[in-house]
C-alpha cells in the first residue's frame, strides 16, 4: 500500500522588494561586500563554528562561496557576481557593491520600474560608450614596452587584498614575479593564433613570502628521499628525454571494472592479472626507451620498483590541475589504458634535474619550448597562502585580459567619480530626440541618473574605512580623501595630498568639493595628456575589461531585480 | 547564514586574542613554571610547559582561538622553537593595539605603521648578528671566529682585546662541571604569588571544561647521586596522564598530523652508550656555541652536541659533515633516572619480551635486513587501491573455507621471508598477530611501528630499497650487515621498562643517531622530549642561517631603542613628507600619519618592553615587573647617550652582560655563559606574531555557517548575531 501525501501549495510572495525582511537581508549583504572593498577593506571570517578551517578575506569569489544565501532575490544577485567572477576574476566587490547601490538608490525614487530600466538602460551605454572612446579621461593605454604600467596594474590587485598579509617590499616582490610568471607563457614569435602558455602555481606554505620565485618549466614535489636514487636519467639523445604521461590510475585496482558483480574461480587473483599487465606495460615503456613516467594518480610499488630497476623515474599523483599544463608543454598524450600504448603518445622534455628550495625538492622538468612556468609561491600561513594565491591568479587573469585589450582604467576611486560627473554632465545636455525615444521626461530623466550616479559614487566612498571625508574636484572629477570633521571653508589643498589613482597631488588648485553634495555639473577634464602618467612608479590602475563588464552586470542585474514582481517558493 | 559583527564596541576579536595569548604568559624564559591542565569532565590532566602543548590541550573553538593555534602550529613546524615568545607577542601586541583603539588611531594606521615599524626593527637588528661560519667544521675544528659581519665601524671600536675572542673560549669547562647536568630548574616560591593572580580577561577566555591551573613546580626535584626524589605530591595522578593528552576530537587544528618525533618510537645502536658525563670537554668552541643556545637546558644539549659528535665519527668515513637532523630520533623511557639519559648511534625502541627472546638468539651476528613501508597485513594495500566491491569468488571445492586466505597469506609471507634467509624486518605500520607470532617461533624479528625517516636512514645506510609488498622482494630489497643488542646501560646491565626491553639495532654505515631520554617524573617525559628537540632545533638552525644574535634579550633592547629613535625622528619632523606611502592609499592618513606614529610605535615597542620584562622577572634577579622595565629603562637611557645603541649593546653584552637579562642559572658574574639566539625562528616569530594580531583588528565580522547556524539562533548569543 502507498502511502501519498498532499502536495503543499506553493508560496508566492507579491513585490518582494518592499518586504522588510528581503530589504534588510538586501542591506546586510550590501554591508558586507562595502565593508570588505579597497585596500584598507576589513576582513571577514567564514567558518562553520564547529572547528572546522577558518578562512580570513576580503576577497568576492572566497566571500561568495563561504556564503550560504538562501534567498533568491540575493540569490540573483551573488549568482550574477559569481558569474562575473568566474569570467574576469576581477572586479567581484565593485560589480556587487555598485548592484546593491543601484537597488537602494533607484528604490529610493520610487519609479515604475520599466521607467528607470530604460533610463538606466540608456545611462549604461552613455558610460560604456565613453569609457570605450578614445575621449575617455579616466582610462589609460598599456604600453607593453614599458613595464611600469604593468607592474602598477599587479600591484594595485595585490596591494588591494590586506588579508594575503604582505608589506611593501613583499608586495613589489610578488608583483615582479607575477608579471615575470606572465611575460614566460607569452609566445616568442607571433603567428595569427595566439596561444598564451601556463602558469603553475607550486604551493609552499609556512615559508616567507620573499622565498617565493619563478622557473620556467615545471616543476613538481617529490619526497627528499628520492631525490637521490633518481639519477641518472635515461635519455633517447643528449637533448631528449622520453616521457610516458598517464592519466589513468596505475595503482593495480580494477576501478574499470563497471556496474554488476564479477564472478571469480577460486585461485584466480585479479589482482596478480592486473599486475601483470602493469609489469607488460612497464616492459614496453623500457622498451621503448622512456625516461619518466608521469602518472595522474597511483603508481603500483610493484611497477615503480621494475621501472626503477631499469632506471625510468616516476612520478605519480602529479594531480589533475598538472596534467594540462604537462601535455602542452611536453606534447605527450594523456594515456588512458593501460595495453596496447602507442608510441605517438610519448612526448619529450630536453633536460630533467632536481631543486631543492627552502627545505622542499623538486623535479624540474625544463622543455624545448618553454611556454610552461611555475611560480612557486610562499606565504607565512595557509590562510595567507589561499588568499594570495586567489590574488595571484587574478592578477595574472587580469595581464590575459589587458593584452586583448591594451587599456587600464584608473583605479582608487578616481574612475567611479570622473564618470559620474561625466554622466551627470551629459544628462544635464541631453537632447530632447533622445528623452522621447526613450519615452520619459528630463526630470525623470535626471533623477534616475543622479541615482546611478550616487551609487558610482557610493562605491568610491567605499574605499573610505576609517571615517575619512571624500572630496571631488571640479577639474579631472577624481577622487580625494581628507581627516573627518574640518569646516567646508577651509583650505582643502592642505588636506588632499594626493588623488585615489595617484595622478595629481594638491599642488594647483583644484577647486574641491564634498564628494554627493549638490554642485554644477561640469565636464571633467581628461588625465591622457598627464605627464605624470608614465613618471609616477606608483599609479593605482583597474582592469578595463574586467571594470567595464561589472558595470554592465550590476546595472543589468539591479533592473532584473528591481522588476521582480512575484517570487513563487515550491514549498515541497 | 549566520553574521556577527565582532568590532562593535572594543574589538571582540582582540580582546579574545589577549586574553588567550596571556595564559602562556608565565612560560617565558629560563625558568619556566609548569601548568596543570585538567579536564574536569573526565579528571584527565596534562603537565605542560611550552605554548604549543598548552595551545593542544585548550579548547579553542573560537575562530580567533583557532587562528591563534594554527599560527603557533605554523611555527612549531616550520622552526620547531620560538613559539612561547610568539605567543607571549600576540597577547602584547593585541593588548597594545586595543589601547591604541581606544584613543581612536584609524585602523588603517595602525596596521600600516605597526608592519613597517616591525621590519625596520628586523633589518636594524641585522646588525648584531654574528656568524659563525667557521664554527662548525665539526666539533673539533679550530676555534670559533664570531664576526660581526654587517657590524659599522663604531662597533669594531668598542670590542677591546680582552672581551673578544678570549671571552668567548674560556670559561665554560670548569663552570659545567660544577653545575650537575640533570639538575632541573626550580622555581622561586616568590613568583607565584603573582602568577596564581585571578586574571579578569583570562578567566572569562576560558573554556569551562578545561581550566589551565598554574602549577608551582616543587623546588625539590633535584639530584641527590644517583637518585631522584619526587616530591611532587599527587604523582600517582601525573603518572597516569602521561600517554593521554586531553584534546579535542571535532577540530581537524587538534589532529596534529605526523606528529614526527612521538614518544616511543625510538631505535639506535647498542654499544656502550656515550653518557653525558663519558667525554672529556675536547671541542671548546662548538661547545660553547651549544651551550649559548641551550638557554638552561644544559642537559638536552649535551645530548644534542653529542649526537653532533656522533655523527660526525660517521660521516668521517662517509664524507658528509652536516648536522642532520633528519636523522636523529627519541627513545623515551619514562621512569628511569635522568641518569640514563644519553646517546647511541643507530635505533633504540623497546619491544615486548618475545622479542626480545629473539634478539637474545640473533645478537652477535650479521643479520639480513628487510625495509618495509606499509603493513604486513593480508588485507593491506597501497594507497590509491580501491578495493573493488563487486567481485565475488567462488570455490568449486566445498572444503576450502574462507579463513583460510590468511593462513595462505602467512605461510606465503613466510616462505619469503625463510627463503631470503632474512631475520630482521622494520615495518612502518602494523604487522598481523600471527604471523608475527610465526615470525618469533622462526628467529625472524620483526619491528614495528618504525617511522619512515628511520627506513630511509637504514635504506641509505645499507642500500636496501624500501618495499610494500613481501612480493617484491628481490637481491636489491636484502641488506646485510646489521646487528641487534640489547641496549645497555653505562654499567652494560640491560634492563627491563614496563615489561619492555630496549633493544638496538645498528647497521654498517648509518648515519641515525637515537637520543636516549629519561624522566624519574613521567608525567614530565613529554616535556624534556620537548625540550630535547628544541635544544637540536635551535643548534639546527644556528648552524642553517651560519649566524646568531646575541641572546639575553641584547636584539629586543635594540628594537625598543630603535622605535624610540624612529618616535623621535617622526615628533621633530612632523612636516617631513613621510616615504613609502603606498599602502596609504587614501591620501588623508599620510597626513595623520604624523599625528599617530609616535602613538602606534610606542603600541609596538610596548610589546617588547613587555617581553623583556617578563623575561627578567622570570629569571627571578628582579622582584617586580616594575624593577626590571626601570633597568630597562636605563639600558636605553644609556645606549642613547652612548651614540650608537647597536655598540653599546654589543658591549655589554660581550663584558658577560650581567646588567641585560640573564638566561643562565648561575648567580656570579664570572659564571656568566653567553647566551645566543636563533636569528630566523627569532625574527620570524616576530613577524608571525604581528601578522596574527593585524589580521584579527581587521577583521570586522564573522560569518558563521553550516549546522551550527541553528544552534546560534536558539542560544543566549543569538541576539549577537544577524541570521539571513
Amino acid at each position: 500500500m502507498s502511502r501519498t501525501e498532499a502536495k503543499k501549495p506553493s508560496l508566492c510572495t507579491n513585490d518582494p522588494l518592499t518586504k522588510e525582511r528581503i530589504s534588510f537581508s538586501l542591506s546586510v549583504l550590501s554591508g558586507i561586500v562595502k565593508s570588505c572593498y579597497g585596500p584598507t577593506g576589513r576582513l571577514k571570517q567564514l567558518h562553520n563554528g564547529m572547528g572546522g578551517y577558518v578562512r580570513t578575506t576580503s576577497q568576492s569569489s572566497a566571500l561568495l562561496d563561504g556564503l550560504s544565501i538562501t534567498h533568491p532575490v540575493l540569490k540573483v544577485l551573488t549568482a550574477s557576481v559569481q558569474n562575473h567572477i568566474s569570467r574576469f576574476s576581477d572586479c567581484g566587490l565593485f560589480t556587487a557593491i555598485l548592484c546593491c547601490s543601484l537597488v537602494e538608490n533607484f528604490q529610493r525614487i520610487n519609479f515604475a520600474a520599466c521607467t528607470v530600466t530604460k533610463i538606466s538602460r540608456h545611462l549604461l551605454s552613455l558610460s560604456t560608450d565613453y569609457l570605450k572612446s578614445e575621449a575617455c579621461g579616466c582610462r589609460i593605454s598599456v604600453d607593453f614596452d614599458n613595464i611600469k604600467t604593468l607592474l602598477s596594474l599587479v600591484r594595485s590587485i595585490l596591494a588591494s587584498k590586506p588579508a594575503c598579509m604582505l608589506n611593501k617590499t613583499e608586495v613589489n616582490h610578488l608583483s615582479t614575479l607575477v608579471l615575470k610568471a606572465f611575460l614566460l607563457t607569452i609566445p616568442h614569435t607571433i603567428e595569427t593564433n595566439v596561444v598564451l602558455g601556463k602558469c603553475v602555481i607550486v604551493p609552499v606554505k609556512d615559508k616567507r613570502v620573499m622565498d617565493s620565485t619563478v622557473f620556467p618549466g615545471l616543476l613538481i614535489e617529490i619526497p627528499e628521499f628520492q631525490l637521490a636514487r633518481t639519477f641518472p636519467v635515461k635519455r633517447v639523445s643528449s637533448s631528449t628525454i622520453k616521457m610516458a604521461l598517464f592519466c589513468i590510475s596505475m595503482s593495480g585496482d580494477l576501478s574499470s571494472i563497471g556496474e554488476g558483480t564479477v564472478i571469480v574461480h577460486h585461485g584466480i587473483s585479479l589482482e596478480v592479472a592486473v599486475l601483470d599487465q602493469l609489469l607488460n606495460l612497464g616492459k614496453q615503456l623500457v622498451n621503448d626507451q622512456v625516461g619518466l613516467v608521469v602518472c595522474q594518480k597511483v603508481v603500483h610499488p610493484s611497477l615503480k620498483q621494475y621501472l626503477k630497476e631499469h632506471h625510468v623515474i616516476t612520478i605519480d599523483r602529479v594531480g589533475v590541475s598538472m596534467m594540462e599544463p604537462l601535455s602542452k608543454m611536453t606534447g605527450s598524450q594523456p594515456i588512458a589504458a593501460l595495453h596496447s600504448v602507442s608510441p605517438t603518445c610519448y612526448g619529450s622534455l630536453k633536460d630533467l634535474c632536481t631543486e631543492s628550495f627552502v627545505s622542499k625538492h623538486f623535479l624540474h622538468l625544463i622543455p624545448n619550448d618553454t611556454l610552461v612556468c611555475s611560480l612557486i609561491l610562499c606565504n607565512r600561513s595557509e590562510m595567507a597562502w589561499d588568499e594570495l594565491k586567489l590574488a595571484c591568479q587574478t592578477a595574472e587573469h587580469v595581464l590575459q585580459l589587458t593584452t586583448k585589450q591594451p587599456l587600464a582604467l584608473l583605479g582608487g576611486g578616481c574612475t567611479e567619480t570622473h564618470l559620474a560627473s561625466y554622466i551627470r554632465h551629459k544628462s544635464f545636455t541631453l537632447p530632447t530626440n533622445v528623452l522621447k525615444a526613450i519615452d520619459c521626461s528630463r526630470t525623470q530623466y535626471q533623477l534616475v541618473a543622479d541615482a546611478f550616479c550616487r551609487s558610482l559614487e557610493c562605491v568610491a566612498c567605499c574605499l573610505e574605512h576609517d571615517d575619512g571625508e571624500i572630496l571631488t574636484d571640479m577639474v579631472y572629477g577624481h577622487f580625494w580623501s581628507i581627516p573627518s570633521g574640518f569646516p567646508c571653508d577651509c583650505n582643502w589643498s592642505d588636506l588632499a595630498l594626493k588623488c585615489g589613482c595617484g595622478i595629481y597631488n594638491n599642488q594647483r588648485n583644484l577647486n574641491w568639493t564634498v564628494l554627493r553634495s549638490q554642485c554644477i555639473p561640469f565636464a571633467p577634464q581628461s588625465c591622457s595628456n598627464e605627464p605624470s602618467i608614465h613618471s609616477t612608479d606608483h599609479l593605482v590602475l583597474d582592469c578595463f575589461t574586467a571594470k567595464c563588464s561589472g558595470l554592465q552586470v550590476a546595472v543589468e542585474t539591479a533592473n532584473l531585480i528591481l522588476d521582480l514582481s512575484y517570487i513563487v517558493e515550491d514549498q515541497n | 547564514m549566520a553574521f556577527r559583527n565582532v568590532n562593535r564596541r572594543r574589538h571582540i576579536g582582540l580582546q579574545q586574542l589577549s586574553s588567550l595569548a596571556s595564559i602562556g604568559r608565565t612560560l617565558l624564559g629560563p625558568v619556566k613554571s609548569y601548568k596543570f591542565i585538567v579536564d574536569e569532565s573526565t579528571s584527565e590532566s596534562v603537565l605542560t610547559c611550552s605554548a604549543v602543548r598548552l595551545l593542544e590541550s585548550l579548547d579553542l573553538t573560537s575562530a580567533v582561538g583557532q587562528l591563534l593555534n594554527e599560527t603557533i602550529q605554523a611555527q612549531n613546524k616550520e622552526y620547531k622553537t620560538g613559539m612561547t615568545t610568539q605567543l607571549f607577542l600576540i597577547g602584547a601586541w593585541s593588548s597594545a593595539v586595543l589601547e591604541c583603539l581606544q584613543q581612536n588611531v584609524p585602523f588603517s594606521l595602525i596596521v600600516s605603521v605597526m608592519s613597517e615599524g616591525l621590519n625596520s626593527c628586523s633589518e636594524k637588528v641585522q646588525c648584531l648578528q654574528l656568524s659563525v661560519h667557521d664554527s662548525y667544521k665539526g666539533p673539533d675544528s679550530a676555534p670559533i671566529h664570531f664576526s660581526s659581519s654587517s657590524l659599522g665601524p663604531q662597533i669594531i671600536e668598542n670590542k677591546t682585546p680582552g672581551i673578544g675572542a678570549n671571552s668567548f673560549l674560556n670559561p665554560l669547562v670548569h663552570i659545567l662541571k660544577e653545575v650537575p647536568v640533570s639538575k632541573e630548574e626550580s622555581v622561586p616560591e616568590g613568583l607565584h604569588s603573582h602568577q596564581t593572580s585571578p586574571c579578569d580577561l583570562r578567566n572569562r577566555c576560558l573554556n569551562s571544561y578545561l581550566c589551565p591551573t598554574d602549577y608551582i613546580t616543587p623546588s625539590l626535584v633535584e639530584l641527590v647521586g644517583n637518585k631522584t626524589m619526587p616530591a611532587v605530591p599527587g604523582s600517582s595522578l601525573i603518572a597516569s596522564s602521561y600517554t593521554k593528552r586531553t584534546r579535542l576530537t571535532h577540530s581537524r587544528y587538534f589532529n596534529t598530523p605526523g606528529k614526527k618525533h612521538c614518544s616511543l618510537q625510538v631505535d639506535s645502536f647498542g654499544g656502550p652508550p656515550i653518557g653525558p658525563a663519558a667525554c672529556p670537554y675536547e671541542f671548546n668552541d662548538f661547545e660553547q656555541l651549544a651551550m649559548a643556545l641551550s638557554h638552561g637546558n644544559q642537559s638536552s644539549m649535551k645530548l644534542v652536541q653529542d649526537i653532533v659528535r656522533c655523527q660526525q665519527q660517521v660521516a668521517d668515513h662517509a664524507g658528509s659533515s652536516q648536522f642532520n637532523i633528519a636523522e636523529v630520533v627519541t627513545c623515551c623511557l619514562p621512569g628511569l633516572s635522568e641518569h640514563y639519559s644519553c646517546v647511541c648511534p643507530g635505533y633504540i625502541t623497546l619491544v615486548s619480551p618475545e622479542k626480545a627472546t629473539v634478539t637474545k638468539q640473533l645478537q652477535d651476528r650479521p643479520l639480513q635486513i628487510l625495509l618495509v613501508d606499509g603493513d604486513l597485513t593480508e588485507k593491506y594495500r597501497h594507497l590509491g587501491f580501491n578495493r573493488p566491491s563487486n567481485v565475488r569468488t567462488i570455490s568449486e571445492n566445498v572444503g576450502l573455507q574462507e579463513s583460510s586466505s590468511e593462513s595462505l597469506w602467512i605461510n606465503c609471507v613466510l616462505d619469503i621471508l625463510i627463503k631470503a634467509k632474512v631475520n630482521l624486518v622494520l615495518v612502518k605500520g602494523n604487522v598481523c598477530e600471527s604471523l608475527m607470532e610465526r615470525c618469533i617461533l622462526n628467529n625472524i624479528l620483526i619491528i614495528n611501528p618504525v617511522t619512515l625517516n628511520v627506513l630511509h636512514a637504514f635504506g641509505k645506510g645499507t642500500g636496501v630499497q624500501l618495499v610494500t609488498y613481501l612480493s617484491q622482494v628481490n637481491s636489491h630489497c636484502m641488506g646485510s650487515s646489521v646487528w641487534v643488542d640489547f641496549w645497555r646501560t653505562g654499567d652494560l646491565s640491560t634492563m627491563e621498562l614496563d615489561n619492555k626491553v630496549p633493544i638496538s639495532i645498528k647497521a654498517e654505515g648509518i648515519h641515525l643517531v637515537t637520543a636516549v631520554l629519561s624522566s624519574t617524573v613521567t608525567s614530565k617525559m613529554q616535556v624534556t622530549e620537548d625540550q630535547f628537540w628544541t635544544c637540536a632545533y635551535r643548534l639546527h638552525h644556528a648552524l642553517t642561517d651560519q649566524k646568531v644574535f646575541p641572546g639575553g634579550g641584547a636584539v629586543e633592547l635594540l628594537c625598543l631603542s630603535h622605535l624610540k629613535t624612529l618616535e623621535e625622528q617622526s615628533l621633530k619632523q612632523p612636516h617631513k613628507k613621510p616615504s613609502g606611502d603606498f599602502y596609504m592609499s587614501s591620501g588623508w592618513l599620510t597626513k595623520s600619519l604624523t599625528q599617530y606614529k609616535p602613538v602606534v610605535l610606542k603600541a609596538l615597542a610596548s610589546g617588547w618592553h613587555q617581553y623583556l620584562s617578563r623575561v627578567m622577572c622570570n629569571t627571578a634577579h628582579y622582584a617586580s615587573e616594575f624593577e626590571a622595565s626601570a633597568s630597562i629603562e636605563h639600558h636605553l637611557k644609556k645606549a642613547a647617550d652612548c651614540g650608537s645603541p647597536s655598540a653599546y649593546i654589543l658591549k655589554e653584552f660581550n663584558k658577560g652582560a650581567k646588567v641585560m637579562v640573564d638566561f643562565g642559572l648561575s648567580a656570579k658574574p664570572e659564571e656568566a655563559v653567553k647566551i645566543y639566539d636563533n636569528v630566523t625562528p627569532k625574527v620570524e616569530a616576530w613577524r608571525r606574531a604581528l601578522d596574527l594580531v593585524l589580521l584579527v583588528l581587521q577583521t570586522d565580522a564573522e560569518i558563521i555557517t553550516g549546522p551550527k547556524r541553528n544552534q546560534l539562533l536558539n542560544s543566549h548569543v543569538s541576539s549577537e548575531f544577524i541570521f539571513l
